[in-house]
């Protein structure tokens, strides 16, 4: 063959290859990226099949909605500059920002939208979880089905003007975290782009993604924004909790999602004290209990024993490390609609006793036995739960692991007589805990508690769109639950993260990390 | 010697099959559908669940799921990740598949030398305090769980005296503690066959012969003692190499590095069965090599026993 390099150079050949791989990583050294870590590789990086959290993680640097939460849980326009009602209330006009272009630098239009939502919903295209956004959308139904091409509850009036129509009132629809993507992406580079661009208008655009070893992201110079402070992103692929924590240690990691079995460590050591980041998450959580599987729990009184039972302040010493907050409802702050002024849950053992022997179980003489739960993660906290039950009450509650996607399944059927289950929340509105936790129709309402009087303000919330007036409405139907002791809310979680005293800007939030389009390293 | 080979590949073909039935039904018999794990939340949704089923193959009878995993393992292609949506496994895989081979090896070089020296200087200078100490090095090597040693080690190099990288993959000096972990044990081992090997052939009478035509000690060694123990430790080499491969589980995990034992490891959490079922018959096939690899080697170097297989 000619083009074969004769032997004697072969040499030559290998040390311009290791100068030159020496380069690139004193190159890499040089430049301000901002390295973090991930627990694994996102499953997807398109905002079409888009359905789990560490893509979630990834991706808000890369794609944007119509509006984005602050890290204090404010709304702020972003691709909408405004929007308001239609007059029947059941749709909405949207104002679209101008002069934003996409990665590529294609102008961004009402089409894209437009594009984004029929590609959703398009069947084979496996449109994740912002396709469940778009159900009451007018259409949906016919192209989730085949029926139609065209989404027909989506107007395109001009370059930025976009009109959506519902079949029922949807006034949560512009905070839904959508991702648009550049309509012109697949035409320009086939059906398999993701895996060579992003199609996004965020303030960082995709650069390469090694499995197993990080996701790149360079810079977007031209963001609307303004182009970030730094050269880019790198999202370190780390499984193991304590690999990450020693990275972090030794400068590898200029900033840190720290994982739950590292919180106590990283809570008690002084040296952390000053980069630490401890926010509550936006996950509701709570014990159900199922009254048509275990006939005690029909008694409100049962159901305020086992909540007064709860010694709330000793699990987050110890089921959570520490890191954790009490939460009085249903409802996290940082979610529109929280109520701060809700009684605190007490620990109160005589009480508790006392309302279960007026519940005719007295020392919990007469109640029948029962399971409590859960997949095997959960495994100590189900023995808290079955210990402090019997030792308070005297009820005799068995604990049972059950395989987590089987659980899942049984909970869903409203199988499961008494869990502990959390539900996180997808956008900063406590519609979204009100409405699928314990609305009578929802298929998440595990645990089948019913109210009808619930259900008609959960309505009435849902047709609502001044904000003050819909919070109103929250509280209301919070109060109903928690009246009823529909359930036993169970504390916060905190996610907890730690940022290198040089790097400013870069924050853990309940939602997860607000982008890092304002981070500045030094 | 072609024909031998041939009939141990195909002596080995049994194994292959096996080991293809019993992946396939265990991950057919684990809890857990895996459908309804990617479904999750939203496991009431039948249409959903339905279509996956189909886009996965997963609604066809177990004998069809089989028989077209077989057929495609055979050409390579095992099928789509549960968990990487529209990405073929095969493509999960090829970035790590010779990284833990790579490591394996690296360890070997590095064990393989070093562990000779220490029992070679063992058993010559035995019953002194350096074989003692040796010894000690020994036990030690020996039954320290790497992990425990890896731990350390970071601590040391990476976090007090910021000499090496704590993790990750891509450059050289990130290779170095990894290596050195997976090497320790395999040294130790290495040295205490080298050391009985040694004292054996020390006992020889060519040994004796030699010394007493005046030879200098270090020529002894060096040339008649040394030749002789490596026929055993280069054979012992293949299986020490199949417990370095079974190793890199453990180092790649602590060491974040995306090799196969750590792909297997990630697939297993996150219920990627075909991923899963890939590995295992690799990590099968890279074994089935490495005892032809040694069957031969063991050929090569005896006559005797090739005449033996030869025959049988």
């Amino acid at each position: 063959m000619s083009n074969r390099i004769p032997g004697c150079y072969r040499p030559l050949g290998l040390a311009f290859f290791v100068v030159s791989a020496l380069a690139l990583g004193s190159g890499s050294l040089l430049a301000k990226s901002l390295r973090l870590n991930i627990t694994a590789d996102p499953a997807m990086i398109d905002p079409i099949t888009y359905s789990e959290i560490v893509a979630g993680r990834v991706m808000r640097n890369i794609y944007e909605g119509f509006t984005e939460e602050t890290p204090d849980g404010k709304i702020i326009p972003m691709l909408a500059t405004s929007w308001e009602i239609l007059p029947d209330g059941k749709g909405f006009r949207f104002n679209l920002r101008k002069g934003v272009t996409f990665h590529s630098g294609r102008p961004f239009t009402a089409r894209d939208i437009k594009y984004t939502f029929e590609t959703l919903l398009t069947p084979g295209m496996k449109g994740g979880l912002s396709a469940s956004y778009l159900t009451t959308v007018i259409g949906a139904a016919e192209m989730k089905s085949g029926a139609a091409k065209d989404l027909e509850g989506v107007k395109v009036v001009d370059d930025h003007t976009l009109e959506v129509r519902f079949t029922k009132a949807d006034v949560l629809f512009p905070i839904y975290p959508f991702q648009f993507m550049d309509s012109g992406i697949v035409t320009e580079l086939g059906p398999d782009w993701m895996q060579k661009a992003s199609a996004g208008t965020g303030p960082f655009k995709f650069k390469q993604w090694k499995r197993g070893v990080e996701v790149e992201l360079d810079a977007n110079n031209a963001y609307w924004g303004g182009a970030p402070k730094i050269d880019g992103l790198r999202f370190l692929v780390v499984p193991n909790a304590d690999t990450a924590l020693s990275q972090y240690d030794a400068g590898e990691l200029d900033f840190l999602d720290v994982h739950e079995s590292t919180f106590r460590r990283v809570l008690r050591d002084e040296r952390y004290k000053d980069q630490l980041q401890k926010v509550g998450r936006a996950q509701s959580r709570y014990l159900g209990m199922n009254q048509n599987l275990y006939a005690p729990f029909k008694d409100k009184r049962v159901r305020e024993a086992i909540s007064l039972s709860l010694n709330r302040d000793a699990m987050i010493r110890g089921l959570y490390d520490g890191a954790g907050f009490p939460l009085n409802g249903v409802i996290t702050p940082g979610v529109a609609g929280y109520n701060p002024d809700l009684p605190a849950l007490k620990f109160d053992p005589e009480r508790a006793k006392k309302l279960l022997t007026e519940a005719g179980f007295p020392e919990g003489k007469g109640m029948p036995p029962v399971d409590i739960s859960g997949p095997a993660v959960s495994k100590d906290e189900l023995t808290y739960y079955a210990n402090q039950l019997n030792r308070v009450l005297g009820m005799q509650v068995n604990v049972t692991v059950i395989e987590r996607a089987t659980f899942i399944r049984s909970m869903n059927a409203g199988e499961v007589a008494f869990f502990p289950w959390a539900w996180t929340s997808g956008y900063p509105d406590a519609l979204y805990y009100l409405a699928q936790m314990w609305y009578g129709p929802s298929p998440f309402n595990r645990p089948r508690w019913k109210n009808s009087d619930y259900d008609k303000v959960i309505e009435e919330a849902q047709g609502t769109f001044d904000d003050k007036a819909r919070f109103a409405l929250y509280h209301k139907a919070e109060k109903i639950l928690m009246d009823d002791w529909g359930t036993a809310p169970l504390p916060m979680a905190a996610s907890i993260a730690l940022s290198k005293p040089n790097v400013t800007g870069a924050s853990v939030t309940p939602f997860g990390f607000a982008p890092f389009k304002n981070v500045t390293i030094k | 010697m072609l024909r031998f080979i041939l009939r141990r590949i195909l002596a080995m073909l049994p194994v292959l099959a096996i080991v293809l039935v019993v992946t396939f039904l265990a991950t057919r018999a684990l809890p857990g559908d895996p459908v309804l794990v990617m479904l999750s939340d939203h496991s009431s949704d039948a249409a959903l669940a339905a279509r996956l089923r189909a886009d996965y193959g997963l609604d066809q009878p177990l004998w069809r799921q089989f028989l077209t995993y077989v057929l495609g393992a055979l050409q390579g292609n095992f099928g789509l990740s549960f968990k990487y949506v529209r990405v073929p496994v095969v493509d999960v895989l090829k970035d790590g598949l010779a990284i833990s081979p790579l490591l394996a090896t690296a360890a070997l070089a590095l064990a393989l030398p070093l562990g000779t020296l220490a029992g070679v200087i063992a058993a010559v200078k035995r019953n002194t305090s350096a074989d003692t100490a040796i010894i000690l090095v020994l036990v030690a090597g020996l039954s320290i769980p790497n992990f425990a040693i890896a731990t350390f080690l970071v601590y040391l190099f990476s976090i007090k005296l910021a000499l090496l990288p704590v993790a990750g993959w891509g450059r050289l000096d990130q290779a170095v503690l990894p290596i050195i972990i997976l090497a320790i044990p395999s040294a130790a081992y290495i040295a205490r066959l080298a050391r009985t090997f040694m004292l054996e052939v020390l006992q020889q009478d060519y040994i004796r012969t030699a010394r007493a035509k005046g030879l200098k000690d270090t020529l002894v060694i060096g040339r008649h003692a040394l030749r002789n123990i490596m026929i055993p430790l280069l054979t012992s080499a293949g299986i020490i190499f199949g417990g370095l491969l079974s190793n890199t589980f453990v180092i790649e995990t602590i060491f974040n590095i995306p090799g196969l034992g750590r792909i297997a490891i990630d697939s297993i959490f996150a219920r990627d069965y075909p991923v899963a079922m890939a590995i295992v018959v690799l990590f099968t096939l890279f074994f089935i090599i490495i005892n032809l690899a040694v069957d031969v080697a063991y050929a090569l170097i005896d006559p005797r026993l090739r005449a033996r297989m030869l025959a049988a």
